[in-house]
């Protein structure tokens, strides 16, 4: 779990998407069983993306939860243990830092972008334990958090990422 | 402010009274299980709830912020003695206000608008505690606490801006507030007597709740609910 510590949460937020980017969120959409061809939108600013996620994503949000469920079948996870929650406030502390960076001081949008780094860093936990292979979408996922990037899901048929 | 001594470690807390000792275990002990049972029941189910990815994430990072209450009171809660058995939610049974089913997202903002509230006035009791660790405790917590209630009310204030919301809302206050006052425990409290005796807290069950009641009212009224009338209200 301490390897969650090290990483650059949120240190590439609105840089221009890399190819290598691309090819993650085109694997990780065929994951969860929607289009890997869905365009990409790209967020360039903490106000944009809080303006997407305040929108509902139901067919994105079942597909993962679909997912999570399926894997919560062989393995479960104790939301309270320790090292856990040491992680969860490590990502709290990278969401502010980088925030403030930007000039944002929305306490309640730094805690949206811990608590969506918190969930991916749940499911990327979720799906080793269950024994997943690398390309799992969950683990896809987590990659673009640890290169510093904040996926957002799927609205009006465009994955967005900021 | 209390004229007993102050308590900085957990060496000193061993050599206090035993009546001392028991009065700290019962209110640490119950709040690492309010904190579990909360997050349990109601924050963590509420992620599912919510209606978009705003709402979710957030929800989630409040899950994850009362189980680290949960986990700061129960470390302390072992460094005091309370024995493992004591700490489990099998083994304890929650208080009523845990008990009812999560069943909406409206009911949720609500229980974080006036059940984080009475959370709040439990932690501000506890902040000049005679008990240091468990002031410190208190201190650290504070601000989530109203970061949640606030967090509640915002929601609500969304959530009245049509009347089909105002709806949703008032029934999901008129479910729970019934039971918050009891959050408070019994008037003529022999244990809050005791507290009250060693600073551990400074008011009586029956002022913290009729405190609770009138900031609860302040708080829905402009959004155009009301609370349900109580057999408590005098």
């Amino acid at each position: 779990m301490s390897e969650a510590l090290g990483e650059a949460w949120f240190s590439a937020l609105g840089a221009p998407l890399g190819e290598s980017e691309r090819a993650e969120i085109s694997g990780y959409l065929l994951g969860i069983g929607l289009p890997g061809s869905l365009p990409v939108r790209a967020a360039s600013s903490w106000r944009e993306a809080a303006e997407l996620c305040r929108h509902p994503a139901d067919e994105w949000w079942q597909a993962e939860e679909a997912e999570r469920l399926r894997l919560e079948r062989s393995a479960r996870l104790d939301p309270a243990n320790a090292a856990w929650l040491q992680v969860t406030e490590r990502l709290h502390g990278a969401a502010a830092v980088a925030a403030a960076r930007a000039g944002c001081a929305d306490a309640a949008l730094i805690r949206v972008a811990a608590g969506s780094a918190t969930y991916a860093a749940y499911q990327q936990r979720l799906a080793q334990a269950a024994g997943s292979p690398s390309e799992h979408p969950f683990l896809r996922k987590y990659a673009l958090f640890c290169g510093g990037r904040w996926p957002l899901g799927v609205y009006e048929e465009r994955f967005a990422i900021f | 402010m209390s004229a007993y001594p102050t308590v900085k470690t957990i060496d000193e807390f061993k050599q206090q009274p035993a009546e001392y000792q028991d009065a700290v275990r019962k209110i640490v002990r119950s709040h690492a299980l309010n904190e579990l049972y909360g997050a349990q029941v109601f924050d963590e189910p509420a992620i599912q709830l919510a209606p978009t990815p705003y709402a979710k994430w957030l929800s989630c990072r409040v899950a994850m912020e009362e189980y680290h209450h949960h986990v700061r009171f129960k470390e302390l809660a072992d460094q005091i003695g309370v024995r493992p058995e004591e700490m489990d939610t099998k083994n304890k049974r929650p208080l009523n206000i845990f008990e009812l089913p999560l069943e909406s997202w409206e009911q949720f903002c609500v229980i974080k608008m006036l059940g984080d509230l009475a959370e709040i006035l439990q932690v501000e009791d506890l902040l000049h505690c005679s008990f240091v660790p468990l002031r410190n405790i208190a201190r650290t917590t504070m601000p989530e606490e109203k970061f949640h209630a606030q967090f509640g009310l915002d929601f609500c204030v969304d959530l009245v801006e049509t009347d089909a919301g105002r709806d949703k809302v008032q029934r999901a206050v008129n479910g729970f507030y019934p039971e918050a006052p009891k959050f408070f425990g019994a008037s003529g409290s022999k244990n809050n007597a005791i507290y009250r005796k060693y600073g551990i807290k400074l008011r009586s069950n029956e002022d913290m709740r009729a405190d609770y009641m009138a900031r609860a009212k302040s708080t829905v009224e402009p959004l155009g609910i009301r609370l349900p009338e109580l057999k408590f209200d005098a």
